[in-house]
């Protein structure tokens, strides 16, 4: 049981030359894998984290624990038969239970493990304010968002740098009268035209899907599918057409091309789901099941899934988390590091991931 | 039922006992802050060592205390007192002095966003920092929240007279309330005055306090300011007759 509880400490030694991560106010963004452990000074670094302050500034390092549900997830992972269609592993649990950091533990794996990220941090972002929505080129019933999409591809660009070269695009793609993109370039080309061309970006995402999609049967790269807040895809969205008439999800074609993603008519790779409430729109509070989230729709998308359920912290791994907070010193209250006080922060936590850390941040 | 007894009684006992404050009723004076309880209702005790002590170790003195609570009338606690061993009683006066509208939740978040925004840039201070100077910065927001409320403590203060038709400013020594109260009560008003207007509460708080926790900034400049004035004013010291 104890050797559960050790942490995963990917220390500034390891964490920051071996990981490229990119911070999000309240949404954690992706996470990139370098394959050498040397990184110039000068490369931006982030931290993906669902609070708001930074725990690399803070801390010096970004820790993560390792608990139950990412381990059952990476021993899923690890004897995952490529052959056989793309499993979906579907991470549920109320608020605040660590969820988007089991992801991200996942994540961290496959990366060091050299599979390719395919990483939406959150996917509720692309269906609620949103200021510029396109008529799309490729299809005139859908939507482009060009801002999303070329924040996602950049993000994309960063964690799988070396994977762009060596895909090879197996189409040619035209843009407009003066750019087109042969049959047989490198993936790269088609992510630098969708950053350089901001119109084109929601085009250029649904490639990159579609190529990713037919080549990892190959065999040439394992893919890993990571969308956090995956509800999104099924729900409402807030956005509005000209005529104040709602948008529904699958007229915007950043939704339309994800939603055939996460089919699981590819193999060569695994796609790990996450559900949030806390983003997601017109849903109640408490709702935390699949069911309730997805709704009758996105149930049916995703059936058959494997699900996992994320919960509130056991008594040792509170205990371990309060380890952790004295021993960074987190905890400055005198009266913090008395039995006394870790009973009040057990009660008044109820144990919940996101809670203490709220707690502990003032105290 | 113990409403109406407890006016009962109340009426009786201002009748035996009569004055039950400090200030002298004058007949142009009205009583502004008054409680609705009697002078026989004690106080509520909320610090729980003193219930969990065993029958045997109490001494007598003690005994007989419990004995009396049980007759007496108790005062109920308010609501904001808790018997948590992270309360604070200044913490809790300056959430209710930032208080507007009785928004006690707002009140209360922002204090606690100052708290960690006080620590997060200790911090980050304190890991750019060499070995040696990291053993001198100070990481506790409390013990920060505390000294820096200290330091803007006058120790001196003004107040209006009126001798010979003209108000006087004479200068006076304050009781430990009221130096409390002048201090929490100029860091609020800096905070909420003097900031850009999309700059958040909790930021210009916690650099206002650290700005004081090394006697620097405006708060301690109003409190030097203070002290001159009484200082320049020192001849008018004999209007004062307490």
């Amino acid at each position: 049981m104890l050797k559960r509880m050790t942490r995963l400490v990917s220390g500034a030694r390891q964490l920051d030359p071996g990981r490229l991560l990119h911070r999000g106010p309240q949404a954690p963004q992706s996470l990139a894998a370098h394959p050498d452990n040397q990184v110039p000074d000068g490369s931006p670094r982030a931290v993906s984290c669902t609070s708001e302050g930074d725990p690399v500034r803070t801390f010096n390092e970004a820790c993560l624990m390792v608990r139950r549900p990412a381990l059952e997830l990476l021993r899923y992972l690890k004897n995952t038969n490529f052959a056989h269609p793309a499993v979906r592993y579907v991470l549920y649990g109320e608020k605040g239970t660590g969820k988007t950091l089991s992801l991200c533990h996942v994540i961290h794996f496959c990366a060091k493990q050299d599979w390719l990220i395919l990483h939406i941090p959150d996917a509720h972002l692309w269906v609620k304010n949103c200021r510029d929505l396109l008529q799309s080129t490729y299809n005139k019933q859908r939507f482009d968002q060009p801002m999303e999409a070329s924040s996602w591809l950049k993000n994309f660009k960063t964690v799988n740098e070396r994977f762009l070269s060596q895909i090879k695009v197996q189409e040619k793609y035209v843009w407009n009268k003066r750019e087109s993109t042969e049959k047989g370039r490198p993936l790269g080309e088609v992510v630098e035209q969708g950053l350089t061309r901001v119109r084109n970006a929601t085009d250029a995402v649904g490639i990159v899907l579609k190529e990713l999609k037919s080549q990892s049967r190959l065999g040439a790269f394992r893919l890993l599918v990571a969308v956090d807040g995956v509800n999104a895809l099924w729900g409402r969205t807030t956005l509005k057409r000209e005529d104040k008439s709602p948008v529904a999800p699958e007229e915007l074609a950043l939704v339309h091309s994800l939603r055939k993603m996460v089919r699981n008519d590819w193999h060569g790779g695994a796609i790990v789901l996450t559900l949030s409430q806390t983003g997601s729109l017109f849903k109640p509070r408490k709702a935390y099941l699949p069911q309730e989230l997805l709704g009758k729709e996105g149930f049916d998308a995703l059936d058959p899934f494997i699900p996992i359920l994320v919960s509130n912290y056991s008594p040792k791994e509170f205990e371990s988390c309060i380890q952790y907070y004295l021993e960074n010193s987190w905890l400055q209250h005198e009266k913090a590091h008395t039995e006394e006080g870790k009973k009040e922060l057990l009660f008044l936590s109820n144990a919940n991931p996101g809670q203490l850390e709220r707690l502990c941040a003032y105290l | 039922m113990a409403a109406p007894v407890g006016k009962a009684a109340r009426g009786w006992s201002v009748l035996a006992l009569g004055l039950r404050s400090v200030v002298p009723r004058l007949p142009g004076l009205t009583q502004v802050r008054w409680s609705r309880y009697g002078p026989e209702y004690r106080d509520p005790q909320i610090d729980k060592e003193y219930y969990r002590k065993p029958l045997a170790e109490l001494t007598e003195e003690e005994k007989y205390e419990q004995e009396l609570r049980k007759t007496q009338l108790i005062k109920a606690a308010p609501a904001a007192k808790t018997s948590s061993v992270f309360e604070d009683p200044m913490i809790s006066k300056f959430t209710n002095m930032m208080m507007k509208g009785g928004n006690k939740v707002l009140a209360r978040s922002l204090v606690t966003q100052t708290l960690e925004a006080v620590k997060r840039k200790q911090f980050e201070k304190y890991h750019a920092a060499s070995a040696e100077e990291q053993a001198t910065i100070e990481r506790n927001p409390y013990t920060i929240f505390h000294q820096a409320l200290k330091n803007c403590e006058p120790v001196i203060g003004l107040v209006p007279i009126l001798r010979g038709g003209h108000f006087y400013q004479v200068p006076v020594p304050l009781p430990d309330r009221r130096r409390r109260f002048l201090a929490m009560k100029w860091m609020i008003t800096e905070c909420r005055e003097k900031k850009h207007r999309r700059m958040l509460m909790p930021e210009k708080l916690s650099h206002e306090l650290l700005e004081a926790f090394h006697n620097q900034g405006p708060v301690v400049k109003k409190k030097h300011d203070m002290h001159k004035m009484a200082e320049a004013n020192r001849a008018l010291a004999h209007y004062r007759w307490w």
